[in-house]
């Protein structure tokens, strides 16, 4: 299955490492957005997108919103989703759950640990 | 007998004005002290009311130094990801090199074996073909040029994903920013007191009130912080994962 990911990332370094971290892992196809505004404009845009990785504090749209707003829209509610961010503590994931996200990497993260949760998602589509 | 009465009375209350009086020499040094005081903290009031006021208009300057700082940062940080890109780039080529030069060596070497069956298995030859195969490159060095290849393209990998540190400690940067616009509007609101009324102790805040609260949706994590262990993770995977991140679990927490 060829999958087309959706970097959201307010951070240009973060999308370069993330897309980087991609190719290194042979996925070839990606598109970037730098909020979750950006990301709903590229998601109505391209119907190839079939995966998210988004941070969570971003300008306009954050990445838990984003993550309501693709839950809550029907033709976009299956994308997987996989959350990105420096927040770490019990609470934060755990509402990042409850939106809905499929899984969830605390940054800094290791190729081995990006690798692992793509994977996972990846098995399930 | 009346007027005796009289004159006892008014004696008394001479004696209780004298006594006020007395009572009152004793506490004019005082008054006067506390008079001179409050004339040297006047000027001493006026110079920490200009010392806040000048620290509040220095205060713009340092949020915009360190708004430079994360600019700069980031600049950097693309100008070694572009670098890490190229050098990423040759050694992929180096790598496509060295596999189709393997590759025309193992040709090589299959043809060199059926032309070695033709030949006659004369001492001249056998001589030749022994000299021919200790000149011929062996497949094991290209195995360890390859292996070096890749150790090398994994550690150029690493420095990217290093570099996440400029994400972090740009979020730091930006949550210290917003700590200090929350100290400038606390100094601002001083300089008004200090201005418009008496000084109001109250008005200091304590320093635990100052504290890095993120205001609603906002664009930095105020506790990011650059943490290589696998704690954070390990709890999210459990969370993840285990039953603890049950629906029932999650609604209690946000109902």
């Amino acid at each position: 299955m060829s999958i087309k990911f959706l970097i959201v990332d307010d951070s240009v370094t973060m999308r370069r490492i993330v897309a980087n971290s991609l190719q290194n892992l042979g996925y070839k196809e990606y598109v970037e957005a730098s909020d979750g505004k950006d990301a709903l404009l590229k998601l109505s845009e391209d119907d190839s997108i079939n995966f998210v990785i988004t941070d969570w504090n971003m300008p306009n749209i954050s990445g838990l919103e984003l993550t309501k707003a693709i839950r809550g829209d029907s033709s976009l509610s299956k994308i997987p989703i996989l959350m990105v961010t420096t927040r770490g503590v019990k609470e934060d994931i755990l509402e990042a759950l409850n939106a809905k996200v499929n899984n969830y990497v605390v940054k800094p993260f290791t190729p081995q640990i990006l690798k692992e949760k793509i994977d996972q998602i990846v098995s399930t589509l | 007998m009346k007027k005796v009465t009289n004159m006892t009375e008014l004696f008394e209350k001479l004696s209780d004005l004298k006594a006020v009086f007395s009572y009152g020499q004793k506490i004019i040094p005082v008054l006067q002290s506390l008079i001179d005081f409050m004339r040297d903290t006047v000027p001493l009031l006026e110079t920490v009311n200009n010392s806040i006021a000048e620290s509040t208009r220095q205060i713009p300057k340092a949020s915009h130094h360190i708004s430079d700082v994360t600019s700069a940062t980031e600049l950097a940080t693309t100008e070694i990801l572009d670098i890490v890109d190229i050098i990423s780039g040759e050694i992929g080529k180096l790598e496509d090199n060295l596999a189709a030069e393997k590759a025309k060596l193992e040709n090589r070497k299959n043809v060199f074996e059926k032309i070695k069956a033709k030949l006659e298995p004369t001492a001249e030859n056998k001589t030749l073909i022994e000299e021919y195969e200790s000149y011929n490159e062996s497949l094991e060095a290209h195995e360890v040029i390859s292996q070096i290849l890749q150790n090398t393209k994994n550690n150029v990998f690493n420095i990217t994903l290093s570099l996440q540190v400029q994400d972090i400690t740009s979020q730091q940067l930006a949550a210290v920013n917003h700590l200090i616009e929350n100290v400038q509007d606390k100094l601002a609101s001083l300089i008004l007191d200090l201005e418009t009324s008496d000084f109001q102790n109250e008005n200091v805040q304590d320093s635990d009130d100052i504290k890095i609260i993120a205001p609603e949706n906002s664009t930095f994590n105020p506790d990011a912080k650059y943490d290589k262990s696998t704690t954070n993770q390990d709890i999210a995977d459990s969370l993840v994962n285990s039953a603890k991140a049950s629906q029932d679990e999650i609604d209690k927490l946000f109902s």
